[in-house]
């Protein structure tokens, strides 16, 4: 199963893997509006889709499916917006912002790890 | 049969196109009226002023329904109407229970307004269609199906003479009927009755949701009142409303932002607490039958006793182990992380004509199990599912059911009644099969179930003029007021709950207030001033929901972290900002939760004086029969007698000591039934209302509801 | 004697507020806690004693559908 895991050790917090995501995905940059965050504080916290698939059940509408390569996508064309996917994602890792009806959650599309200048994240297979 | 050959049979006898419109900030401010003598219909403007007194919902549905009829209006008069509307918040879909829809009718049972709370999809796609209430008034000459086509904007009236009545069979042959594919199946929702809803007084109607897990058109009730015996007198088979499209923006809410926060604040806390709490997302409203047997408030053997050592036979449990699927998202509206719409799947009937049938059961309810199981003293959760699958296809309400059922054994017992007059049935406490037949017997207008349809009320005059009963007995253990059946919590050692039932304006039903923790565990509110303060604070905050479309659960059956140091816990007071939230973030007002109160106050008052208008909703009309406030009979004394002795002693200033039970209960009588009245008092004095039970002229005006049909209502009775 | 609920209930030596639910078979799920004005969380109960002559409230939320 394809998918982000973390080294929060290495993170720096510099924010590049939130501000490459947000880019990708509403083609600003926003870090609001990414599929990842990185929480500042004593330590530093990466919070982060482990494709886990709890809300592919708790969706009313099917609107969740895992892919072939594991990876649990979203359609945004049958989601309602009910944010039950957001409240209910045991890793707090399902985000939605304001703008936009429908919430948004992270693909494993490796964008960010790219843009980590210290490894502190990577794609698991 | 073939859904082809039900289609093709199909007489179009009216279509009405109209533009789609837009909703703004929760209002389509347009109502759907359709008049089935003649097949009019036709767009009503929604007013500024009917948002500002009435709100939407049930609000809306009371002041339709009070311009269609006359003081005199019967509820099988053609001038009576079905109206149903979501509310402002209604169909939003981040913050859960907000797909409910309310109906109002005049009521066979109560011949007074009754109002009924549901849940399906039927409300807000009715509003995404472009409407925020649909009336229907007049009668139909053979059975109709209105359709609503919410995508394309049009409103058919229909003949149908070759679909099923039963709910869970014409629920399905709709779906399947009005659907494109099995995906577009979850765009529609349908309204039925059932066949016993043709020939009882308390026939209620399905709201179906197409589970899209389960393959299966899923049925929320309207149960209370009679509203489905309305509907199937109409001649009215169905009603479908058909919209895709659902987004959480539909509403074009003011602040979008303020509803998505605190749908995500609730949605974590349901994750978090659920499964240590209420379990709602386990078991349902079920999670309380096993507590409320603890506290002796499980109504057993026609409201005697208040437990039983049976109850762990159908203990929450036992329903969640052995019957209901579990991990499904059951919301009954998109949104609902309760998801308290628990299901039985493939469950065998063994009985009537769907026999041997596998078959999808709701929940049940714990109103379903506590009235048609043990207040019947039937302990057994396969005769609850199976009567609960059968009340709801045959269009029949559990509550009134299991508490008709429960007098008649009562009576049965007491050889008021006996097999020549009940057809054979033994109807002895505990017997189920008895009962079961007495439903099918309601289907097939057949038999001593036809009596037993007329509700409790109605059976107490039967009993009485043609078999002799005592009419005193009968009037103290029939549990009804208004004509409605009481609802499933035995309130006798509960002066408040006797007031959260009796001072109610539809008739006994726990909507409005559920204070016996409070009042009788807690001892919170030990004056009558306090029980006062509650019976006013309560059922105004509760008549809210149905207000704006929402449901009640979500309020108090999950309870925040920050609750356990909040003033007012009872409250739930950071649930109440989220409503206020919630209704700000839609309609763009900027009400606190004060004026949340008085918004429902405007409302309250005006379905009181809907009651006195109709020739009900006088003090007179908020007794309660004895056996909700005290024990009737030395059985139940005796049953009690420690806890009854000490209370003569201590409350009473009388010595028991040496006294028959008999004497005891007399003394025991006048103490309670005058506490009662000086409860009434307090409660009318807190409304606003005379001793009488009328409001005031001068509330009306504190609360800018001195509208002038009102006054002309009240003002020779101040 | 202690108060429960503002009425009287026989204290005994040992009492913690876990005994003292079970005794009065107060088994509803939603409940708030206090010893003589003081919160007790649900953590506590098993630990948390409860002295002669102690003022004790345990309030049941609502229930009811």
């Amino acid at each position: 199963m394809k998918r982000l895991d973390k080294n929060e050790e290495l993170c720096i917090a510099c924010h590049a893997c939130e501000e490459v995501c947000s880019k990708a995905f509403f083609k600003e940059s926003n870090l609001e509006k990414a599929c990842l965050r990185i929480i500042e504080g004593e330590k530093v916290k990466i919070i982060n889709c482990t494709q886990c698939g709890v809300c592919i059940d708790i969706c009313p509408v099917e609107a969740l499916s895992r892919g072939s390569n594991g990876v649990v996508r979203i359609n945004k064309k049958d989601c309602v917006g009910c944010l039950m996917c957001v409240g209910f994602c045991p890793e707090e890792a399902f985000f939605q912002h304001d703008d936009h009806v429908e919430p948004f959650k992270c693909i494993a599309c490796g964008l960010c790890v790219k843009a980590c200048p210290t490894d502190a994240i990577f794609i698991k297979q | 049969m073939n859904i082809e050959n039900m289609k093709n049979s199909h007489k179009l006898l009216k279509k009405y196109d109209y533009k789609l419109g837009t909703i703004d900030k929760g209002y389509t401010n347009r109502t759907l009226y359709i008049n089935l003598d003649n097949n009019t219909i036709k767009s009503k403007a929604v007013t500024e002023e009917m948002k500002e007194k009435f709100i939407g919902g049930k609000g809306f549905g009371l002041k339709l329904l009070w311009d269609a009829v006359k003081p005199t209006t019967k509820w099988d008069d053609p001038e009576n109407q079905i109206v149903i509307a979501s509310g402002p918040v209604g169909g939003i879909t981040q913050y859960p229970g907000a797909g409910k829809s309310l109906v109002v009718s005049i009521s066979p049972l109560t011949g007074i307004v009754i109002d009924s709370n549901v849940g399906g999809y039927f409300g807000p796609y009715l509003k995404f269609s472009g409407w925020d209430a649909l009336e229907i008034q007049g009668k139909a000459d053979k059975d109709v199906i209105i359709a609503i086509d919410g995508n394309t904007g049009n409103v058919r009236i229909e003949e149908a003479p070759l679909e099923a009545v039963d709910g869970h069979v014409l629920g399905e042959q709709l779906t399947e009927m009005y659907a494109d594919s099995e995906k577009d199946k979850r765009h529609i929702s349908v309204v039925t009755a059932g066949t016993a809803a043709e020939h009882t007084l308390i026939g209620l109607l399905n709201f179906t949701f197409y589970d899209i897990r389960r393959k299966v058109a899923r049925l929320k009730q309207a149960g209370r009142g009679g509203i489905g015996t309305v509907f199937r007198n109409k001649n009215i088979k169905a009603l479908v409303v058909k919209f895709s499209g659902v987004k959480s923006d539909l509403n074009n809410p003011h602040d979008i932002g303020l509803i998505n926060r605190a749908g995500i604040r609730l949605h974590k806390e349901i994750r978090k607490f659920d499964d240590n709490q209420c379990r709602m997302r386990q078991v349902g409203t079920a999670n309380i039958i096993e507590i409320m047997d603890e506290y002796d408030l499980l109504p057993t053997h026609n409201y005697k006793f208040g437990s039983h050592p049976d109850t762990y036979k159908i203990a929450s449990n036992v329903f969640r182990d052995k019957y209901l699927t579990q991990d499904k998202p059951d919301g009954c509206w998109y949104g609902c992380s309760m998801s308290c719409a628990k299901a039985a799947d493939k469950f065998e009937l063994k009985t009537g004509k769907y026999k041997g049938d596998l078959v999808t059961v709701d929940g049940p309810e714990y109103e379903t199990a506590a009235g048609v199981g043990a207040n019947c003293g039937i302990f057994d959760p396969e005769y609850i599912l199976e009567n609960n699958f059968y009340c709801d296809t045959y269009g029949v309400d559990t509550i009134s059911f299991g508490t008709l059922v429960a007098f008649v054994m009562e009576c049965y017992e007491n050889g008021i009644i006996n097999k020549d007059i009940t057809g054979g049935l033994e109807l002895n406490f505990g017997n189920g099969e008895a009962a079961m037949e007495l439903l099918h017997q309601m289907s097939r207008g057949e038999g001593f179930g036809k009596i037993a349809g007329q509700g409790v009320r109605r059976m107490k005059k039967i009993f009485v003029e043609k078999y002799g009963a005592d009419p005193e007995f009968l009037h103290d253990i029939g549990m009804e007021q208004k004509g409605l059946e009481f609802s499933e919590y035995l309130p006798k050692e509960s002066l408040a709950q006797q007031g959260g039932y009796g001072l109610t304006n539809k008739g006994p039903q726990h909507d409005e207030a559920w204070l016996i923790f409070m009042d009788m565990v807690n001892n919170q509110i030990p004056t009558f001033e306090d029980k006062a303060e509650a019976l006013h604070y309560f059922p105004m905050f509760r008549t809210w929901f149905g207000l704006c479309g929402l449901c009640k659960l979500p309020w108090n059956d999950i309870v925040p972290e920050s609750n356990i140091s909040a003033k007012e816990p009872a409250k739930i007071p950071e649930h109440v900002q989220n409503y206020v939230d919630i209704f700000n973030g839609v309609t763009g007002r900027n009400i606190d939760k004060e004026e949340l109160i008085v918004q429902s106050e405007r409302v309250y008052n005006f379905q009181r004086i809907f009651n006195i208008r109709m020739g009900v909703g006088r003090r007179v009309h908020d007794a309660v029969p004895y056996r909700s406030v005290g024990p009737v009979t030395v059985e139940e004394y005796e049953s009690r007698s420690e806890r009854y002795d000490k209370q003569l002693i201590e409350d009473v200033g009388y010595n028991p000591e040496g006294k028959s039970t008999e004497e005891k209960i007399k003394v025991m009588r006048e103490y309670r039934e005058d506490q009662y009245e000086q409860l009434i008092d307090a409660v009318y004095k807190r409304r606003g209302w005379t001793m009488d039970g009328v409001p005031k002229v001068e509330k009306l005006k504190e609360i800018g509801m001195d509208l002038p049909q009102l006054i002309e209502v009240i003002k020779d009775l101040q | 004697m202690i108060k429960v609920n503002n009425r009287n209930f026989d204290w005994q030596e040992g009492l913690t507020v876990t005994k003292l639910l079970e005794l009065k078979k107060y088994t509803f799920p939603k409940l708030i806690v206090k010893i003589n004005s003081e919160l007790i969380y649900k953590e506590a109960y098993e630990k948390t004693l409860i002295n002669d002559g102690d003022d004790v409230k345990v309030i049941h939320l609502l229930a009811g559908g």
